[in-house]
Parts: structure tokens; C-alpha cells; sequence
């Protein structure tokens, strides 16, 4: 039980609350999967979550602990990393400054920072190549890639990622599936929120789905596999 | 019209550019600092003026009053603006940020003409509206070929570099810097990576202060430390600031040179006075007709 | 006012009562404190309150309906002024005409400056507007052989009329002309506002790019009410040339303190009301004036009563509504 929603109300404004009461729990290491039509609710729960968003009702506990009065700023320091949707480089910065921001929390330990360098560029030999570059200048995929690296530069143990593959080029969309799927085999604990729901089933454990900021289904990825056709059919 | 032969004459046409580039100077510190704000926070800071006048303030008191060296006057003009600066930034902007709605660039924007209102009246209050100024830090006149300069300017023009060199390092190279660039870019995805951004907002308004404080301290040979002193450095550092393109800072050292140098030749050529207008008219002109700037910003706020 | 009165009566009788009481109170104050304070002192006090309640009145229109800020605002009074001043210093026209040349030039500007930069958004537009108000300050103290720039134009009074003398001395005409011309201009605005129009500006400035999905041509509206706004404050600044005597293009005069002023008028009274800038000028400046002898307090005062409405106070005076009217 590394990550429990319990009963969150939550959203922009105290009067219009976006989420009614969801419940969801990540298990350690493995991929969870929110799906949902628009305006369900799943980019929202992210947010809360992060604590961009304070829930007025219910709690999120971490590893059994309510992560209440936490901001965004907090959260990597517990553990907790966040892909956001949009493209999140630093423009005007290199990639290896990028990197560095990174690993923003650890800047007072310069062997750590030197550790998390070679561990990333160890396994984004592409991102190495091009670490001078702006990274604005990078193609989207490359963008994407390394928004991952960023945030993995302090070794959180949980991933929130939220829509990882929108907005790019199909042939890139399969190379951002391998690389979480790879995340998935270091055993991070992954909390995924997809549109493209035909390839983030293939890499789910475990899947629930909100509908107007309820939970509607959830079950293991087996269950699903084959109701997929039918739930997406539902929200059309 | 001046005679035209002087058109002609290099050493006279390269003094008035070396005063250009010193009257430049001072636009440009005014303009970065002003930038670095706008860039970072959303906050056209209309009190820029007001904190070059308090610059001036501590200036005159430390090295008149207190009878301190000049470098100490110009240092704790800059120390105390820095600290002005974050104490202006927690209880005023940041509150408004907690309630602004959607029209936070002119909300903010307003908020700190009253502050500029408040800030220059009890100026008024506090030291009255004479002048108090240091008629010259140094001595002395130097010669470069056919060109003379005061050693005063040259020195003005020195130290403004000296500062412009040490905040393009400091935005480049510290984890501060770093973190501050990445807040303008994308605050965020700052965020998510721990950086916490209210602090680099308090952080970037303090510098900027910082850079008004000392653009008042350093100038006090030619603006005297006065309540309403402000106006003048406030008006063309927002003309050198849209020039330069809103929030870019290496445009706005660029534009704040390329001005002071327009207006020195304006005042040369036409009569002064005249260069006001000439100001006036460029900004009006640009905002029409490249409102990003004249130098492409990689990142500009866009009309 | 008969809206709201004629909108309410249905409820109370007592309170409609009370406001037509109110009301009455408040023009009574306006109409016959000067004449029977009979003090000179007393007159330009309030001849300055009004004066400032109409400029406020008028900014509003631009800010409050349509989201427009004129940071130059007082180079547009000086437009006025001077064009009045100078049509009658060089060519002899009659001051009373005046005040539509003053009109008619400071809405020539308006519709200028409005065509180039109404697109702008807000910001920019404040900026843009503040280096227009300075060019053209600059450009009057600059041309002394027409203007007498810094050294001061004197401007002749207004000439009598319907056998009322408009001497200098005589403050009591000119507060009564400010009335006349106060009532006009708020009622011109207050009926623009109420029609058409009125909706369009409203829903230009609730959301731009929703209104212009509906067809509604922002640009022209925002235009318009630009140019109308120009146009009022032209004639005030007419007003005021020929009433105080002697113009200068200092900044205290029609430059960036002016426009604070006016703004601070504006946002203490309450955006988007028109009345509440009215009642702010007559409040803040009527004190302001009276209180010559406090010296800089009073604008200090401006400055914190500015951050206040920005900060806590986002309706300003027009917050108060409810417990007063």
C-alpha cells in the first residue's frame, strides 16, 4: 500500500469541487492506471495529490502516512515525482542544466549530484550526446526523455505521470511506452494517467476508472484487457 | 541646427558617444533590473523609481552623513534595496498574487504605483524636498586621444559593467541563478522539482531592487538624492525595458546602451528636451511595430 | 437612478423614500454649500472635488467598462486644455466653442492612439498610452514659441454669457458650469453605459474572446469607447484651462502624478461604476484640498488607500453600496 487516496474532495474552488470522494491505492512497483473520459477528473487527482490542490475532505496517505499541508515543492524530497502534461523543459536551458535542476534537493551534495549524472546519462546515452544543447532546441520525444531523466535524477520511488504520451508523434509514442515500461521493470512505483488507453493498458497492473469524478471501475489489468473496447464505448 | 561640419569631427562625435554610453549605463542597470522582475514575477514594477530614489537616500547618508567611502554608500545602497526589495515583495506582491484574478499584469502593476506614491511622499516626509547630492566622487579629467572624459563617469561607466558582468554570472552559473531562470521558464515544472518558488520570487525582487538601489547610489553625482528623483530613471527604464523586449534582460542592457547613446546625439544634434520626445516616439513606434522587442527575446511576453 | 429606484419599489416604499431623501440631501449639498458657505476657499474646493469626481467618472469608463487603462491620461486633459488655450490665445475663438475644439482635438488623439494600440492588451496598452501622454507633454514644453512651453500660457476666462458673468472672481459661475457640464457629461456616459453599448463593453470585458465568438467586433467597441472617453475629457480639460488661468506642462500638472490621481480616483471608487469614481474625486480630492496644511501626508494616504484596493478592497467605495444606499 505505498500510496492511498481515501475519500478525496477536491478542486479549483471550494464551491465546485471536482473530485466527490475518490478512493484509489498504487501498490510498490507496480503500474497503476487511471483512465476516464474528459472532464473525469484524472488530471485533476494528480494535482491533489501533489499538493497543488489541498483535498477538503478525505486523505493521501504515503507509506501510511497523511501527506496534509505538503506543497508541490515538498514532494520529491518524499519521494514522489511528477511528469506534468504539457512539455516541462526548461527552454532556454542545456539539457545538462536541465539535469541539474534535477537534482535540485541534492545540490548541497555535490558526489550525489555526480552519482545521479552518471546513472542518467548511463541509461539516456542520447541525452549525454546532446547535454550542451538548449533544451528547446530538442525534437518532442527527445523533450519527453528527458523530462523522465529529470525526474528520476534523485531516485524517487513513485512516478505520477499524466498523459506521458500526448501530443506526440505516433512512432514516438511506442519509444515513451518502452521507456516506462522500463521504469516499471526498476521497480518504481508508477501512478499513470492516459488518453491513449489501448497502449498504457499493455503496461498497467492494476486500473481504475473515474467518471465525473467518481470511481467507476477498477480491477486487475487482466479484467480489463478485454472490457476495454466496451468501457471506452460507454463514455462515447 | 548645430553647424553640419561637426557631423564631420570624430573626436567630437566619440565623446558625445562615450557620454552616451555612460548616461546608457544607467538605463540599462534601471532596465535590467526592471526586466529581471517582469521576467520572473509578471510585475511591470512601476516603484523602480521610487527605489533608485532610496538608493540615492543611503547613499547620501552613508557617505555624507556618515561620512563613509563611497563604495561603502554604494554597497549598502544595493544591500539595503536587496532587503527592501523581499520585504516589498512578501507583504505586498505575493499577497496580491494569493488573491489576483485573471488581470494580474496590470493589477500588479497598479499596486506598485501606489507603493510608489507612498514610497516618494514619505520620502517628502522624512527628508523634505531639498537636494542632497555629492557634487563629484573623484576628480579629474582623463584623456583617451582626442577624447576627454571625468574620471567620475568613467568610473560610472565601470561599475555598471562590473555589475551587469557580475549578475550574468551569477543568473548563469550559481544554483540560485539556476533555479531563477528555470522559474521564468517554467515555474511549474520548478515546482515539481523541489524548487521553491516563492522564495525566487522574493530572491528576484530583492535583486532587482538591488540594481535600482544602486543605479541611484552610483548616479548621485548627477541625480541628487530628491523625493521625486525617481521619475526621470523610472520612465526610461520601462522605455528601455518594451525596446529591449518586456522581460528580457540581455535586451534591455542592449537597449538601455543603444538609448543613452540615441539620446546624447538627440540632445547634441537637436536641443535638449528634444530627446524626451525622441524616447517617446522610438517606444511608441516599437510597441507598434515589434512589440517583442527589438531584439527577438527566445521567451517574450507577447501583446 | 430611476432604474434602481423604479426597481425597488416594489419591495419597500420606506427605502425608496429614504433614497429620493438621500439623494436630495446629496445635490442639495452639491447645489447650495458654495453659495451659502460664500467663502472663495470653500467654492474651489468643491470646484476641484467635482472637477476630479468627472475625470474619475471618465477614466472609469475606459477601465471599468472596457478594460482600457490611459496612463497617459493627463496628456489627454493637456490635449484638451491647450487646444482650447491656443485656439484662443492665437485665432481669437470664443472659449465657449472652446470646449468642443478641446473636445474635438483630445478625441482626434483618442482615436489615434486607440486605432494603434486597442489590440494591445492591457499592460501594453497603460505603457503605450504613458508614452503618448509624455510625447505630447514634452512637445508642448518643447515649442515655447507657440505654446509658451514651462514659462506658462495664460488663458483668457470665459466671456459672459446670458447675461452671467464668467470673471474670475465670479467662482460661483464657473461651479455652476462645472454642474452643468458634470451632468451632461456623467448622464451622456451613464446612457451609454445602460444601452447597447453598455452590454457590449460589459461582455467584452467579462470575456473577450467569448464576445467576439458572438460576433461582437471588440476592437470597434473598445475604439469607441476610447474615443468617446477622449472626447469628455477633452471638454473637462477645456473647462479647466479657461478656469484656472494660467497652463504649464509640468508633470504635477499633466503628467504622471495627474494621472496617478485620476487612477487612484477611479480604482478607490470602485471600477465599473461610474458613481463610485464620482463620489471617490468628491471625497478624496475635496479633502485633499482641504486639508492643504497636512502636505505630503495626504498623498501618502493615496499611495496606501491605493494598495489597500488592490490588495483588500477590490470594489473599493462602491463596496459600501449596500450599507449606504
Amino acid at each position: 500500500m505505498t500510496l492511498e487516496v481515501k475519500g478525496v474532495v477536491a478542486g479549483y474552488t471550494k464551491e465546485v469541487p471536482i473530485l466527490h470522494g475518490v478512493d484509489l491505492t498504487a501498490r510498490e512497483g507496480l503500474v497503476t492506471l487511471i483512465l476516464g473520459p474528459n472532464g473525469a477528473g484524472k488530471s485533476t487527482l494528480l494535482k491533489t495529490i501533489y499538493g497543488y490542490l489541498p483535498p477538503s475532505e478525505g486523505d493521501i496517505l504515503y507509506y501510511g502516512k497523511s501527506m496534509k499541508g505538503l506543497r508541490p515543492k515538498d514532494m520529491l524530497r518524499e519521494g514522489i515525482a511528477y511528469l506534468l502534461q504539457d512539455h516541462s523543459v526548461f527552454p532556454n536551458m542545456t539539457v545538462h542544466e536541465n539535469l541539474q535542476l534535477g537534482a535540485w534537493i541534492f545540490r548541497g551534495d555535490k558526489p550525489a549530484v555526480k552519482r545521479a549524472f552518471e546513472v542518467v546519462y548511463g541509461r539516456f546515452p542520447r541525452l549525454k550526446e546532446k547535454r550542451g544543447l538548449a533544451a528547446g532546441a530538442l525534437s518532442g520525444g527527445e523533450q519527453r526523455m528527458l523530462e523522465i531523466a529529470r525526474l528520476t535524477m534523485t531516485g524517487p520511488k513513485t512516478l505520477l505521470l499524466d498523459e506521458p504520451s500526448v501530443g506526440l508523434m505516433p512512432k514516438l509514442v511506442d519509444s515513451i511506452y518502452e521507456e516506462i515500461s522500463k521504469l516499471k521493470e526498476e521497480k518504481f512505483t508508477i501512478l499513470i494517467v492516459d488518453q491513449n488507453a489501448k497502449k498504457s493498458i499493455e503496461i498497467a497492473d492494476y486500473v481504475y476508472v473515474l467518471k465525473l469524478g467518481e470511481n467507476s471501475h477498477q480491477g486487475p489489468q487482466a479484467e480489463f484487457k478485454e472490457r476495454l473496447e466496451d468501457i471506452i464505448k460507454e463514455w462515447l | 541646427m548645430t553647424n553640419l561640419s561637426l557631423l564631420l569631427e570624430p573626436s567630437i562625435l566619440s565623446e558625445v558617444f562615450l557620454q552616451g554610453l555612460v548616461r546608457g549605463s544607467m538605463y540599462a542597470l534601471m532596465g535590467a533590473g526592471l526586466s529581471l522582475i517582469f521576467g520572473i514575477l509578471g510585475v511591470a514594477n512601476f516603484a523602480h523609481g521610487a527605489l533608485f530614489m532610496m538608493g540615492a537616500y543611503v547613499m547620501v547618508s552613508v557617505s555624507v552623513m556618515l561620512g563613509l567611502p563611497f563604495v561603502v554608500g554604494i554597497a549598502a545602497a544595493a544591500a539595503v534595496l536587496f532587503l527592501a526589495g523581499m520585504i516589498i515583495e512578501r507583504g505586498l506582491i505575493a499577497t496580491l498574487r494569493k488573491r489576483a484574478g485573471r488581470d494580474w499584469l496590470l493589477d500588479s502593476f497598479v499596486l506598485t504605483i501606489g507603493l510608489s506614491v507612498l514610497l516618494e511622499n514619505l520620502a517628502l516626509i522624512l527628508f523634505g524636498s531639498r537636494r542632497r547630492g555629492i557634487t563629484q566622487m573623484i576628480f579629474g579629467d582623463v584623456a583617451i586621444g582626442d577624447i576627454s572624459i571625468s574620471y567620475e563617469r568613467l568610473m560610472i561607466l565601470g561599475i555598471a559593467t562590473l555589475v551587469v558582468f557580475l549578475l550574468w554570472a551569477f543568473i548563469k552559473f550559481t544554483n540560485t541563478g539556476k533555479a531563477i531562470r528555470a522559474t521564468a521558464q517554467h515555474p511549474e515544472a520548478a515546482q515539481t522539482l523541489g524548487i521553491d518558488i516563492s522564495r525566487v520570487y522574493t530572491y528576484a525582487f530583492g535583486l532587482g531592487a538591488a540594481l535600482a538601489g544602486l543605479s541611484g547610489a552610483l548616479l548621485i553625482s548627477i541625480y541628487p538624492a530628491y523625493p521625486s528623483v525617481g521619475l526621470q530613471p523610472i520612465v526610461k527604464g520601462l522605455a528601455v525595458v518594451i525596446l529591449g523586449g518586456l522581460g528580457y534582460v540581455p535586451g534591455a542592457i542592449a537597449a538601455g546602451l543603444l538609448l543613452g547613446v540615441i539620446e546624447a546625439y538627440a540632445i547634441f544634434f537637436m536641443s535638449a528636451g528634444w530627446q524626451n520626445v525622441l524616447t517617446a516616439v522610438l517606444v511608441v513606434l516599437i510597441l507598434i511595430l515589434r512589440p517583442s522587442g527589438l531584439f527577438v527575446a527566445a521567451k517574450g511576453e507577447r501583446p | 437612478m430611476t432604474v434602481s429606484l423604479a426597481s425597488t419599489a416594489g419591495q419597500t416604499n420606506r427605502l425608496t423614500l429614504l433614497r429620493v431623501i438621500k439623494l436630495a440631501v446629496l445635490i442639495g449639498l452639491l447645489l447650495f454649500v458654495p453659495p451659502l458657505a460664500d467663502s472663495p476657499f470653500i467654492t474651489t474646493v468643491f470646484i476641484s472635488a467635482l472637477m476630479f469626481g468627472i475625470f474619475g467618472a471618465i477614466f472609469d469608463l475606459m477601465l471599468g467598462y472596457a478594460g482600457l487603462i490611459n496612463f497617459g491620461y493627463a496628456g489627454f486633459i493637456a490635449v484638451g486644455a491647450y487646444g482650447s488655450a491656443l485656439a484662443s490665445f492665437h485665432y481669437g475663438i470664443s472659449p465657449w466653442a472652446g470646449l468642443f475644439i478641446g473636445g474635438a482635438v483630445a478625441a482626434a488623439l483618442g482615436f489615434i492612439t486607440g486605432i494603434i494600440t486597442i489590440r494591445l492588451k492591457g499592460l501594453y496598452l497603460a505603457l503605450m498610452t504613458f508614452f503618448v501622454g509624455e510625447a505630447v507633454r514634452f512637445s508642448i514644453s518643447n515649442t515655447p514659441e507657440y505654446t509658451r512651453g514651462v514659462l506658462g500660457l495664460s488663458v483668457d476666462p470665459f466671456p459672459s454669457i446670458l447675461g452671467v458673468d464668467f470673471g474670475r472672481d465670479n467662482l460661483l459661475a464657473y461651479y455652476y458650469l462645472l454642474i452643468v457640464l458634470g451632468t451632461i457629461i456623467l448622464m451622456a456616459m451613464w446612457l451609454l453605459v445602460r444601452s447597447k453599448f453598455g452590454l457590449a463593453f460589459q461582455a467584452i470585458r467579462e470575456d473577450q474572446l467569448a464576445a467576439e465568438s458572438l460576433g461582437l467586433n471588440a476592437t470597434r467597441y473598445k475604439l469607441l469607447n476610447f474615443t468617446v472617453a477622449s472626447f469628455f475629457t477633452g471638454i473637462m480639460g477645456a473647462y479647466y484651462a479657461h478656469y484656472i488661468g494660467i497652463l504649464s506642462p509640468t508633470p504635477e500638472e499633466f503628467g504622471l502624478p495627474r494621472t496617478v490621481e485620476i487612477l487612484t480616483i477611479t480604482y478607490v471608487g470602485g471600477r465599473g461604476t461610474l458613481w463610485g469614481s464620482l463620489f471617490a474625486g468628491l471625497l478624496l480630492i475635496g479633502f485633499q484640498e482641504y486639508f492643504r496644511g497636512l502636505g505630503a501626508w495626504r498623498l501618502v494616504l493615496f499611495g496606501a488607500l491605493l494598495i489597500v484596493v488592490m490588495l483588500f478592497a477590490r470594489k473599493g467605495l462602491s463596496g459600501l453600496k449596500k450599507y449606504v444606499w
